[in-house]
This record gives C-alpha cells, sequence and structure tokens, in this order.
C-alpha cells in the first residue's frame, strides 16, 4: 500500500513542471525521465548480480546510431530510435554469450574495459561521430509529422517512454521471470537444477538492458541535438550507480526514487560545482554504510513485515 | 629506433608495474578492485607539488612524504570505510569509487582544475646506444626499481610480508595459525595506497599535478592487472613490462587512443579466454 502512496507522490511530482512553468524545471524534469530507463536498465543486470558497467556504451551505440540514421539516411526520428535501441540490443545479445559466462569482479572489468572501447571508437572515428568536438544538428524529434519544438512536448514523450519502461519491469518484477532473475542471483545452482536455463535468462536480461538503454539514448540525442563521447563514458556509470545505491537495487521504485532525487542535484548545486563532485561522493559513502538497501528499504512494507 | 622503443618501454613500464602491484595487492588480499587507486596516486604527486614545488623541500623527501600521506590515508580510509562492508564485493567496488570521487573532488577544491606543473629536479639526457634517454625518465626508473625490490623483501623476508600472503591464499586458514586478518587488512591497504602515492610522487615533475591525473595511471594499472593476474605479482610486473613495451611499439606505429584502445582490447580478449591473467592463480 505504501508503495502505491509512493507511486502517487512521483505521480503528482510529473506535474510540478506545469504548476511552475518554468523552461528549466522541464529540462530537468526531462533528463530525469531520460535517466529513469538508464538506471531501471542498470537495475535489471544488478538483479540478476551482474553490476555492468556497460550500460552508458549500450546509450551511446542507441544514441550515435539513431542520429546517424536520420542524419545521413533520412529515416524519421521515431521510426530511427526504434532501429538504434534495436541495434544497442544486437550488440548485447552477440556480445552476450560470450561476456556473461564471466562473474562477479571479472564481469565488471570487462564491460568497464567494452565500455571503454566502445568510448574510444567514439573519439576516434571522427568522419562518423564527430570526435571529441561532437556530432552537432540532429534534427528536432517528430511524430506523425507534428514537429516537437517545445520542452514540454519532449516531457511529455519522455513521461509517457519512462512509464512504460516502468511498467515493463515492474510487471517483469512480479512475473515468474522477475523470480528467475532473482534465483540467478540467489542461487544458480538450484535454479538451474529446477530447470531453468540460466544462461539463456542472463542474455535476455542483458539484452533487454541494452534496449532500454538504447531507447534512452534516441531520445535523448533528439531531445539535446548534440552528442559528445563523454556522456557515455564511465562517469555515466558512475552516476547510475550512485541512482540505484540511493533509490535501492531490491526494488523497481528504487531507481525512480534514485533518479528523482539525484538527477537534479547537479543544478541544484550549479553556482557550488566544485561542491557537486563531493556531495555525490559522500552521498554514495554515507548511503553504503548506513541505508545498505536504498530509500526503498525505508518503506515499511506490510507483506514484507508479515514474512 | 628498436633500442629507443625497447627503453621507452621499460622506463614506462617500470612506473605501470608499481601502481599495478599497489592495485594487485589490494585486490590480492581483499578482495577489492580498488577503483580509487588514481586518486592516491594524485595524493603522492600533490603532496611534492607542495612540499617539492612550494617550499622546496628535498626531491625525494618530497616523494617518501607523499607515499606515506597516501598510505596513511589509505589505512583510514580501511579502518573506516571498508571495513563496515563485510564481504559484500559489489558493495565494495562501489564505495571505493565513492573514494575515489570524494578524493577528487577535495583535490578540486583545494587546487582547482587547473593542471600544475612541478619543476624538474633533473635535466639532462644521456646515450645508450642509440637511444637517447631523458635522465628525469631514468631516475624514475631506477626508483620504481629500487621502491619494487624493497616490496619483494618486504614480501618474502619479514613476518607481516609472509602474513599477508598467507591472508592472500587462505584467510581462515591463516587466521587459525594466529594471523589478524583484519591488521593485515589495514597494512595491505595502506602498502598498496603507499605504492600508489609513490608512483605519483615520482611521476609529479614527469606529466603535469591536477585533480584528474589519476585516472590515466589507473586505468594503464587495471590493464596491466587484468593482464598478468589479478592478485598475482609476478604478473603484475611481467604486465607492467609487457604493456610498456607494447605502447611502446603501438604509439610509435600508431598513434596513443589507437595505442588504448588496443590494449583494452587485449584486456577483453584475455578476461573472456583466460580470466585468471597470464600467472594468475585460478579463480575460486
Amino acid at each position: 500500500m505504501k508503495t502505491t502512496l509512493g507511486l502517487v507522490v512521483i505521480a503528482l511530482l510529473a506535474l510540478l513542471p506545469w504548476l511552475l512553468g518554468n523552461h528549466y524545471v522541464f529540462h530537468i524534469a526531462t533528463m530525469i525521465t531520460i535517466m529513469i530507463p538508464m538506471a531501471l536498465s542498470l537495475n535489471l543486470m544488478m538483479k540478476i548480480g551482474q553490476l555492468s558497467i556497460a550500460q552508458p556504451a549500450f546509450m551511446g551505440i542507441g544514441a550515435y546510431g539513431s542520429a546517424l540514421l536520420t542524419m545521413r539516411l533520412g529515416v524519421p526520428p521515431m521510426l530511427s530510435i526504434v532501429c538504434g535501441s534495436i541495434l544497442s540490443a544486437i550488440a548485447a545479445a552477440t556480445l552476450g554469450p560470450i561476456f556473461l559466462r564471466i562473474k562477479g569482479v571479472y564481469f565488471v572489468l570487462l564491460t568497464y574495459a567494452f565500455g571503454q572501447i566502445v568510448n574510444l571508437i567514439f573519439q576516434e572515428w571522427t568522419s562518423l561521430f564527430g570526435g571529441n568536438n561532437g556530432l552537432y544538428d540532429i534534427p528536432k524529434l517528430s511524430i506523425f509529422s507534428m514537429r516537437l519544438a517545445e520542452v514540454s512536448h519532449y516531457y511529455v514523450v519522455g513521461l509517457i517512454f519512462t512509464t512504460l519502461c516502468y511498467i515493463c519491469m515492474r510487471m517483469l518484477e512480479k512475473s515468474d521471470i522477475g523470480a528467475i532473475f532473482e534465483s540467478l542471483n540467489e542461487d544458480e545452482i538450484l535454479s538451474r537444477s529446477l530447470g531453468s536455463n540460466a544462461m539463456m535468462w542472463r542474455i535476455g536480461a542483458f539484452t533487454l538492458s541494452a534496449l532500454m538503454a538504447g531507447a534512452a539514448g534516441g531520445f535523448y540525442a533528439f531531445y539535446i541535438g548534440f552528442l559528445s563521447p563523454d556522456t557515455f563514458g564511465f562517469n555515466g556509470s558512475i552516476d547510475l550507480i550512485v541512482i540505484n545505491a540511493i533509490g535501492g537495487v531490491g526494488s523497481v521504485l528504487g531507481p525512480v526514487l534514485g533518479a528523482i532525487l539525484v538527477v537534479p542535484l547537479p543544478e541544484l548545486l550549479r553556482d557550488a560545482h566544485e561542491y557537486q563532485l563531493l556531495v555525490y561522493g559522500l552521498c554514495l559513502i554515507v548511503f553504503l554504510l548506513f541505508v545498505r538497501d536504498g530509500l526503498t528499504s525505508l518503506i515499511p512494507n506490510r507483506r514484507r513485515a508479515a514474512q | 629506433m628498436l633500442e629507443q622503443i625497447v627503453a621507452n618501454g621499460i622506463l614506462v613500464g617500470l612506473i605501470y608495474v608499481v601502481m599495478a602491484l599497489g592495485f594487485s595487492l589490494i585486490f590480492g588480499i581483499m578482495r577489492i578492485v580498488n577503483f580509487a587507486h588514481g586518486e592516491f596516486y594524485m595524493v603522492g604527486a600533490v603532496v611534492v607539488l607542495f612540499l617539492f614545488g612550494g617550499m622546496g623541500w628535498p626531491f625525494f623527501l618530497s616523494v617518501i612524504a607523499g607515499g606515506i600521506t597516501s598510505a596513511i590515508l589509505g589505512m583510514i580510509v580501511e579502518r573506516v570505510l571498508f571495513r563496515p562492508l563485510g564481504s559484500n564485493e559489489n558493495a565494495r567496488m562501489i564505495m571505493s569509487l565513492a573514494i575515489g570521487i570524494v578524493l577528487q573532488s577535495i583535490a578540486l577544491l583545494i587546487m582547482g582544475p587547473s593542471e600544475q606543473t612541478v619543476a624538474r629536479p633533473f635535466s639532462g639526457t644521456w646515450d645508450l646506444g642509440s637511444a637517447v634517454i631523458p635522465t628525469d625518465r631514468t631516475v624514475v626508473a631506477v626508483s620504481a626499481l629500487i621502491v619494487l625490490v624493497m616490496f619483494y623483501l618486504f614480501l618474502k623476508r619479514t613476518r607481516m610480508g609472509v602474513a599477508m600472503q598467507a591472508v592472500a591464499q587462505d584467510p581462515e586458514t591463516s587466521s587459525l595459525v594466529g594471523v589478524e586478518s583484519n591488521r593485515v587488512y589495514v597494512l595491505a591497504f595502506g602498502m598498496g595506497c603507499l605504492l600508489a602515492g609513490l608512483a605519483g610522487g615520482l611521476m609529479a615533475p614527469v606529466y603535469t599535478v591536477g585533480p584528474y591525473m589519476g585516472e590515466t595511471p589507473m586505468l594503464k594499472a587495471f590493464v596491466v592487472v587484468i593482464l598478468g593476474g589479478l592478485g598475482s605479482i609476478p604478473g603484475a610486473v611481467l604486465g607492467g613490462l609487457l604493456i610498456g613495451l607494447t605502447e611502446s611499439v603501438l604509439s610509435t606505429l600508431l598513434d596513443s587512443t589507437a595505442a588504448l584502445i588496443v590494449s583494452f582490447g587485449i584486456v577483453l580478449l584475455i578476461v573472456i579466454t583466460r580470466p585468471s591473467g597470464l600467472l594468475g592463480r585460478t579463480v575460486r
């Protein structure tokens, strides 16, 4: 019940930008709707017990992929976003069988190295990706020949997108598949002895997480209109980890809460940019030490209490 | 040409070895992937910037001070921040990220984002065959070699060194024979940070000093350690020299970013085909 209350509060928060009517608030809110699916994609990987540092790289593949499809081949933006995210999912599905055999620390290192390579390619292949100067002049998003010009339009699209992602993840968590994912983390041998094809489920989770990250990347590309490699680097992963650690990995509500709290932080601390990193780091330490399971663990849950 | 490439490779490689040894020691004993290792390197360099560059202390004394500052900081961090986390691998990894962020931001607050230079304590070059070698790099390499030998003697000849090896191999059994693992953890983390701080201090006059200077050496240490095997000391030495040489060859033939892509490609291959690295123990 408390979760429902939490969702109502979040829904009300989602309406806040219209009340304030400020261009800037709309921008931050739109960024939150992009970061929630990103955080959910890392959350999915953490659920199966594999901390992936490659999520921003998948976001980058989706972002650059869809932007280039529209700019070079004239594909309609919405279709490009779909294609870009599929591209990202294909990358994950291809790499999955190799990467997911590795677990624990080595998986982290592997995805880290993969992320670095993807990022270096974005930097180096200047003729295609624009290098460190970035990729400019990405056209605005248009849906059925309706061109989105205002930030608030993007916010609506982002809100729909993020709600869809949340609902999908929530349904997944509640379903048998969610239970299988959890079992892969808790006791894989037992899970396999009960007949789950652990490897297939892992690849499935990895692919789904890349699909979501790719879609978020595509939407980001058309919203911001400019891409540069360092958005998709290691710091992007740190943001996602912070969001998950603060919100809580245990439930899909965690990343949502985390994103709502963490994404506005750089904006609130804009005048004191130097303190932004410090606050980030200290928050992370405090949460690791004292609220290990994140904010969602603080929400009293009747069912959990009854168990 | 060849001599120059080999000489450059070894000069760079020795510093990678010192960085990688600390990283590997911390992983081997505590199972922590220390993402803050580059920041401990930065701490050593910043101390040299202040003591040698600012207050005119002798160079080597400042380097040692830098190493010790970094070591003390490391020991405090281990005791206060890592120990309460228990054996949760992911939590420890995230904690090391957090520590890296905090150290970086403190450096940013103290010295600002700009890179600063430290006056070179040594200048000139000397010739080895056809290779021209800068004196300051030679001093760095020789100091690194001395650090390596001392570290080796520490591990093999002192009781604490042997205790560290014992804990790395089997924490439970070693505690049965009276090794206090908690003390070993604090010292091992301090030792790893000491090595990072010394490397940073030595390199301070060679490159510039700034809050983000630790990122590249951290990447290098990481590549070296994966190549040699996480937790393996001989692996770190072999890996460091190999990566130094490979880079030297590649950056002569290609540009340095391409060299970086290749070295990460090597990491991917190694982790996939032989996760324990060239000389690593099999993963438990």
